[in-house]
């Protein structure tokens, strides 16, 4: 008995069996008679497989990815050092690309060629429309919340909220809410992208104000409830956002002026090609921000804010900054849901849409602009594909399971993201400098 | 001569506990002042109080900018002091350290002009001409201190003198007429104080900023200020020059004890 209990490893071993079994049962089916264990076993309508390779009860997928994340848990303790030098290596890639101007052009030069063509290569109607609706407003919603969780430091747990608010703004622009139209008349969504970003600036200006005088947790509980209470405003307020049935009448974009003559209709690229240019603009934006005073103080604060005071930066209008732009790119991936698929309903603004933001962000390098595009676009490309093409056995209610077991490994070995941000990467390289220097 | 800080009766309380009580003092124009005490006296308190980072319950400071009129400290936000040119530095050194030496130096040059948000977004001629005036400042300031080869170093990775240079060189750069050092020798070693001390002199005799001065290292103290105030228990015990203080009874009991000097003798 002594010996289970003074032995680290079985200790960690019991632990890593335990909580496996405990998201095995959480997140399984609900039992049935013929089934009254589904949690560990699979339900009877749900033949259970292992990642679609063979059939196996369901409790081995879970001990399997348990037994995965605590075994790499124990090489990094163990090879720490040759194992982060050939990461390092091997992910230092990225950075090398980015110090070299020229390398760094043409990298950015073929991703754009790469992003203009991609309709081209992806021709299926699915991918096309996820390509717009569930992957390049992803990209801009982790866009907006990097430039406040990743510049500014600023935790928000409620980062839906202005992606809302430039849904309704849409829809309150092109008169498709119980309201009257916000103008009077019924103006085109295309007109509406200004107003929707306007709105979504003067709510991250309003939610700022008051809550960014509080710092870190506390901070991060209030936008929870921000996130929550719009979410409810639109679910509650009939007669303003049309309830829980929420607004099916949001006009395509088209542009009428004169003789130029567009309409987007229903087809997705269209889209894609116009989200695809305001997130150009908006990295373009975002990252001259970065490197300008604005960057500069947000850094500040986040690293000291007193003693950023101290240096006469005001840390409350830069965070209320923060808020306002990010929620700027927030806004227009608004706009282009509600035009792009006619409807929106609060349904569609939920917490989970928060922290998945939160995930990309915090996957591709908080901080890092190229980190948050890629993240983005792999977990939601990743997440499609599953729910597109479901492994036999594979239930959609478990993909922050192996979302949050991806993040477990990259916290392990990576934990400044995909591509960390030169000025958050720095300070964890040089300590580890330092250390190795003193021993 | 002019005096640039005022300081009458200030009395802060943290609820019931008495941090200052009743505390004058009175820095001249160009002056190297220092404030000593035993641990606890009230000495960061007082240095917080005139940077807004607490705000005293009672009494009153004014700050008296040159050509301008007297600027009440208290109730002004900590930005605002800063913008109005009190710089300092911190007991632990607070640096920014995910930023280069430059970077750190650079916010303070910067963050007094007016360039905005937009003008950040798009960067126009306004915003790269201000770029540059912050940019010479920077340099003209991490020579002053000489840390210009380590410019694009992390500021983290710096060693504990260096860190207190560009901590001087941050406060230098937001252009201020008096400069509050909290402890500026705690942690360096006997040669890099000597530097230290020069240094110091040499920004008041090269820039013409007053210095007010915390330090317990009662060498460095006696070598560099002009006056002393004594704290203890929140209270002014004793001001004077250094040859005065050191024969004070009453700071001698409360403080000094028999110093370094008295020992050698």
């Amino acid at each position: 008995m002594n010996i289970f209990l003074k032995s680290k490893i079985l200790k960690q071993l019991v632990a890593t069996l335990m909580i496996s079994f405990l998201v095995c049962v959480v997140t399984g089916p609900s039992g049935s008679p013929t089934a009254p264990a589904s949690g560990f076993t699979g339900s009877f309508n749900n033949k259970s497989s292992f990642f679609g390779i063979f059939s196996a009860p369901r409790w081995t997928l879970f001990v399997f990815l348990g037994l995965l994340v605590y075994v790499s848990f124990r090489i990094k303790l163990k090879y720490s050092e040759n194992v982060s030098s050939f990461t390092d290596k091997v992910l230092f890639i990225p950075r090398k690309i980015s110090s070299n101007q020229s390398t760094r052009r043409v990298t950015i030069g073929a991703l754009v060629v790469f992003s203009l063509i991609l309709p081209k290569i992806v021709t299926d109607h699915f991918w096309q429309t996820v390509l717009v609706s569930q992957i390049a407003v992803y990209v801009l919603l982790a866009l907006g919340l990097n430039v406040v969780t990743g510049f500014a430091g600023l935790l928000d747990l409620g980062f839906v909220a202005f992606y809302a608010v430039g849904a309704y703004a849409t829809a309150w622009a092109t008169g498709s809410l119980p309201l009257p139209a916000l103008f009077g008349i019924h103006i085109d969504p295309f007109f509406a992208i200004p107003v929707a970003i306007g709105f979504a600036m003067i709510a991250g200006i309003i939610l700022g104000i008051p809550t960014l005088r509080l710092r870190g947790d506390y901070l991060a509980i209030v936008t929870l409830g921000f996130g929550e209470i719009i979410t409810l405003f639109a679910n509650n307020l009939y007669g303003i956002t049309g309830g829980a049935l929420g607004s099916n009448q949001i006009p395509h974009f088209a542009i009428n002026i004169g003789p130029v003559k567009y309409a987007w209709g229903l087809a997705p690229v269209p889209y894609y090609y116009l989200t695809l240019v305001f997130v150009v603009l908006f990295i373009i934006i975002f990252s001259s921000l970065e490197h300008s005073r604005v960057g500069r103080s947000w850094t500040a604060i986040r690293e000291d804010e007193v003693a950023a005071e101290s240096v006469g930066i005001n840390p409350l209008k830069y965070k209320v900054m923060a808020f306002a732009i990010g929620a700027a790119s927030a806004g227009f991936a608004g706009v282009i849901t509600a035009a792009q698929s006619n409807f929106i309903n609060p349904a569609s603004f939920t917490l989970y849409v928060s922290i998945n933001v939160l995930v990309l962000v915090i996957f591709g390098g908080m901080g890092s602009i190229a980190g948050v595009v890629f993240g983005a676009v792999f977990i939601q490309a990743v997440s499609m594909y599953l729910i597109h093409t479901p492994p036999s056995g594979y239930q959609s209610q478990d993909l922050y399971i192996y979302i949050g077991a991806l993040l477990v490994v990259m916290m392990i070995f990576r934990p400044g993201g995909l591509i960390p941000a030169k000025r958050r990467g720095r300070s964890t390289v040089h300590a580890k400098v330092q250390v190795t220097e003193g021993s | 001569m002019e005096n640039i800080f005022d300081v009458d009766d200030v009395t802060l309380r943290f609820a019931g506990i008495v941090s200052l009580s009743g505390v004058s003092m009175h820095q001249k124009r160009g002056e190297i002042l220092a404030v000593i005490g035993p641990n606890g006296a009230g000495k960061t308190s007082l240095f917080n109080s005139l940077t807004g980072v607490y705000q005293p319950q009672e009494g009153q400071i004014s700050f008296n900018r040159k050509g301008q009129d007297a600027l009440s400290i208290i109730g002004k936000k900590p930005h605002k002091i800063s913008t109005a040119g009190v710089a300092r530095t911190f007991q632990a050194s607070r640096m920014f350290n995910a930023l280069t030496t430059f970077e750190n130096v650079k916010i303070g040059a910067e963050s007094h002009r007016g360039i905005g948000a937009v003008g950040a977004m798009f960067k126009g001629p306004a915003t790269r001409r201000d770029e540059k005036i912050s940019d010479e400042t920077t340099w003209k300031l991490l020579n002053f201190v000489g840390l210009a080869e380590k410019a694009n170093l992390i500021s983290s990775s710096l060693s504990y003198g260096d860190r207190r240079r560009l901590e001087i060189a941050r406060g230098l750069a937001t252009n201020p007429e008096v400069l509050l050092l909290d402890e500026p020798a705690a942690g360096t070693n006997p040669s890099e104080k000597i530097e230290l001390a020069e240094l110091i002199r040499k920004v008041r005799d090269d820039m013409g900023v007053s210095i007010l001065l915390i330090e317990h290292d009662m060498k460095l103290v006696m070598s560099l200020a002009e006056r002393i105030y004594v704290l203890n228990f929140g209270s002014v015990i004793a001001e004077g020059t250094p040859a005065e203080i050191r024969a004070n009874q009453a700071v001698i009991d409360a403080y000094l004890g028999t110093t370094s000097t008295d020992r050698e003798k």
